[in-house]
């Protein structure tokens, strides 16, 4: 019971750094309709950024995380203007959209591995430190996980649904050219929206460095987001987070119980199985072919 | 144009293309203020290609388009901030979101809380069966119900100039005849400039001041409404009534 528990959390862990990957994933991809295949690299900015921020300049994590996030932000918005804002103008088939997103992608994370090199980096040690919860252990870094993603995308579920720049944002994800109409200036809804995704991309980049290591090709893992967002529903938002916590959770307990070797195995072939019975993911809308 | 109001929209010269294809061809028109304008045209005659070219929702390949003397901007954000407002064909709601959500996005730009509580309530009591339905999805509404949020969003922006593309489109005539009621009420009321596009030739010319005759992206005709009705070429064309 102890290592279920145990387990489970590990499990929420984890799914919750998905969790944000995935958020911010589904949030460009209801706004624009396209995968942006950059989100890897913004996870590995965020990563170097709290490294670096504590191991050269010796800053508390939570400053680490927020100078991170502000980094990832500023890159995130830089590949919207310079990547992808001239082909959306020009109304580029979204395949271009997606070649543009990989280039962008592999510029940064090889500038990434040129100036800080390949190396496997450990995070400080803030991260071996552990509570104890009625017996359970559960690693600190794994509830600054925890509670890092859901006070953010709780607050960005707030953003969304609350404010007027969040209802400009709905309406641009519904109808570009009607929002346009309405006065909401398109571009700057982009820059927003770029700015959060790259934000919780900072997030998850730095629990995940912390809870493996550190290094240029860590966004690798955003292919889990993808498997995740398109489990509970591609561009649902609750869908992201559900399907993340979803497979966290399986893929943890795969491990533990029956080996990490099927990990992955398990992870494709439950997208597999969710496709075949729901189309759609478990909350998701109909939806057509899309890049 | 009546003496000492200065200009108020003005079409010269536009040419506007998609991906090669002309769909306008040097067209010019004006709109005074306090008048109701209006175009009409045999399908894909460029009627709506027209609006959305003067609500920047299109980019024209050449020609002028101004606005109280200077010259319109190219974005349709900032030409609803000049006090241009485009509704667009076939209404376009936000159908996931409620009636009050569409409202409150027609007033995006309006930084003035109050000011858009106050626009609130003017289209409210305009419609009222939009403040009865105020929590539904916009989707849901019939079609009238549509347009009349079509129009009460539009006027959130508290346009200087409404262009209407076809608001009687697949409604029934009765619901018809209100939309057109109020659209001449608040041109009457409160001298909203209207530009109106219509497939409905015999409404269009009776409602309003002056019209034109758009065929095949090009200006043929241009006369006061009740001219244009008793027109001969308007009479077979456009009216269904033999010369
Ligand atoms: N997005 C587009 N791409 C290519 N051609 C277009 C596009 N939109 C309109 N056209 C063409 O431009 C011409 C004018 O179209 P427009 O929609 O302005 O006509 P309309 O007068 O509004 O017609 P209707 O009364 O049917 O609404 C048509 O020949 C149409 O096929
Ligand atoms: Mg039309």
């Amino acid at each position: 019971m102890i290592l279920f528990m145990q387990q489970l959390v590990n499990g929420l862990s984890i799914g919750a750094v998905y969790a944000l990957l995935a958020v911010g994933y589904a949030l460009v991809y209801s706004v624009y309709n396209f995968t942006n295949w950059a989100f890897d690299a913004f996870m590995v900015v965020g990563a170097f950024a709290a490294y670096y921020c504590i191991t050269l300049f010796g800053l508390p994590l939570p400053v680490a995380i927020g100078l991170a996030m502000l980094v990832t932000a500023g890159v995130a918005v830089s590949v919207e203007v310079g990547a992808y804002r001239p082909l959306r103008v020009r109304q580029a088939p979204r395949l271009f959209m997606m070649i543009s997103a990989m280039g962008a992608s592999m510029a940064i994370v090889n500038i990434v591995n040129l100036a800080f090199g390949g190396s496997f980096r450990k995070f400080p040690e803030i991260s071996s430190a552990s509570v104890e919860l009625g017996g359970v252990y559960i690693g600190r870094m794994d509830l600054f996980a925890i509670v890092f993603s859901f006070v953010s995308l709780s607050a960005l579920w707030l953003l969304l649904g609350k404010t007027r720049i969040g209802l400009g944002i709905r309406a641009s994800a519904i109808d570009t050219v009607t929002a346009g109409l309405m006065g909401i200036n398109n571009n700057s809804v982009a820059i927003i929206v770029f700015g959060v995704s790259g934000v919780l991309s900072a997030i998850a980049g730095v629990f995940f460095g912390a809870k493996y290591a550190v290094y240029p090709y860590l966004g690798l893992v955003t292919t889990k987001a993808m498997i995740a967002s398109i489990i509970g529903g591609i561009g649902s938002l609750p869908g992201a987070v559900v399907g993340s916590l979803l497979l966290g959770v399986i893929e943890t307990f795969v491990s533990a119980y029956i080996s990490s070797v099927y990990r992955d195995l398990i992870s494709f072939t439950i997208l597999v199985l969710v496709l075949l019975f729901f189309p759609n993911g478990i909350m998701g809308a109909k939806t057509v072919d899309k890049l | 144009m009546s003496e000492g109001e200065g200009e108020f929209l003005k079409v010269s010269g536009l040419d506007v293309a998609y991906g090669g294809i002309r769909a306008l061809h040097s067209v010019s028109l004006r709109v005074d203020r306090r008048e109701i304008v209006a175009v009409i045209g045999a399908n894909g005659a460029g009627k709506s290609t027209l609006l959305k070219a003067i609500a920047g929702v299109l980019r024209p390949e050449s020609g002028e388009l101004s606005f109280e003397g200077s010259s319109l901007p190219r974005q349709s954000y900032q030409a609803v901030r000049r006090g241009v407002t485009l509704v667009p064909e076939g209404r376009r709601i936000f159908a996931s979101l409620s009636v009050q959500e569409n409202l409150a996005l027609g007033a995006y730009a309006c930084p003035d809380r109050s000011a858009v509580r106050a626009a609130l309530e003017r289209v409210y009591g305009l419609f009222p069966v939009l403040a009865a339905r105020k929590g539904q999805q916009g989707g849901t509404l019939s079609g009238g119900e549509q347009q009349m949020l079509a129009i009460g969003r539009a006027l959130m922006s508290g346009p200087r100039i409404l262009l209407l593309d076809e608001p009687s489109l697949g409604l029934a005539p009765l619901i018809v005849d209100l939309l057109f009621d109020t659209i001449a009420a608040l041109n009457d009321e409160s001298g909203l400039a209207i530009l109106l596009v219509e497939q409905n030739a015999t409404m269009a010319l009776e409602l309003c001041d002056r019209a034109y005759v758009l065929e095949s992206g090009a200006m043929r005709l241009e006369g006061k409404g009740e001219e244009l009705l008793a027109d001969p070429r308007v009479r077979e064309s456009y009216l269904g009534v033999g010369a």
